[in-house]
């Protein structure tokens, strides 16, 4: 159908999702988009970013405490560091659109109510990945799938977002750190493929 | 001019390839289709994938990108 109508560049996948081997997201199409609704503006889209990455360090810290295994807890440790790495990229790009410098203490203060990072809930990614927090393996299949739900995420809000140029484009920006965020652990798993 | 369909080349290309072509462009230029029904994108779909059911893809195709890849599942 498409091909009759004057698209340049299609592509049939293969054996569809079943035969894609990398991460995928769940969810219905609209899941997480409150967080960038039609009256969002450039500003407001990095600081709920900021908020759902705020989400997820609080998360992993919160772990790091529970679990008992040592090589896990500071597994969960280096997790919360990167989330405060990505917040500060965020900060750069707000600085960027503004042109106000701002601090990461000042900027967390603009979090009303950190939330997950991908839109979904604690509780629904508990209940998705049922994952044992004391196997090294396990959660960071759980930081990558979460990590995919939020590119997932700042690319279905891009794409409800395309009579507004500059702010299309900020969401994607975050896409593309999430992308990098995802090849970065991806490359971690691989690297330590004798984590159990 | 439905003749025209049958020029227009449709590459089939695996999941490894279909991740190459993905990383080869800025996020976003690259569109997902996912022309199943909506129950199964909720189950799993590729992530920043656009839910246009096969049924209803007629009627939506302004929605997409004539110039830029397309990769349907």
């Amino acid at each position: 159908m498409l091909a009759g109508k004057d698209f340049r560049k299609i592509y049939n996948l293969s054996g569809g999702i079943k035969a894609w081997e990398k991460e995928v997201a769940v969810g219905p199409e609209d899941v997480g988009l409150h967080f960038f609704s039609s009256g969002t503006s450039s500003e407001e889209a990095i600081i709920a970013g900021f908020g759902l990455e705020m989400g997820l360090q609080d998360f992993y810290t919160s772990m790091q405490e529970k679990v008992t295994n040592e090589s896990t807890k500071s597994l969960f440790g280096m997790l919360a560091d990167i989330e405060i790495l990505h917040q500060k990229r965020l900060i750069k790009l707000y600085v960027e659109i503004t042109g106000v410098d701002i601090s990461l203490e000042d900027f967390a203060k603009k979090i009303a109510e950190p939330a997950m990072e991908g839109g979904l809930t604690t509780e629904e990614y508990l209940q998705l990945y049922q994952t044992d927090f004391e196997s090294e393996i396990e959660v960071l299949g759980l930081a990558l799938a979460i990590e995919a739900q939020a590119l997932d995420l700042y690319v279905r809000a891009a794409q409800g977002s395309k009579n507004r140029e500059g702010y299309r484009k900020v969401l994607l920006q975050i896409a593309e750190e999430e992308r990098n965020h995802i090849a970065k652990l991806s490359n971690y798993i691989d690297q330590h493929t004798d984590v159990r | 001019m439905k003749w025209m369909q049958f020029f227009t080349p449709i590459s089939l290309i695996n999941w490894e390839e279909a991740y190459e072509l993905v990383q080869q462009y800025p996020t976003g230029d690259v569109t997902f289709l996912d022309v199943r029904q909506p129950k199964e994108y909720e189950g799993g779909h590729l992530p920043g994938a656009k839910l246009i059911p096969l049924g209803n893809l007629e009627g939506r195709l302004a929605e997409l990108d004539k110039e830029k890849p397309i990769i349907i599942y």
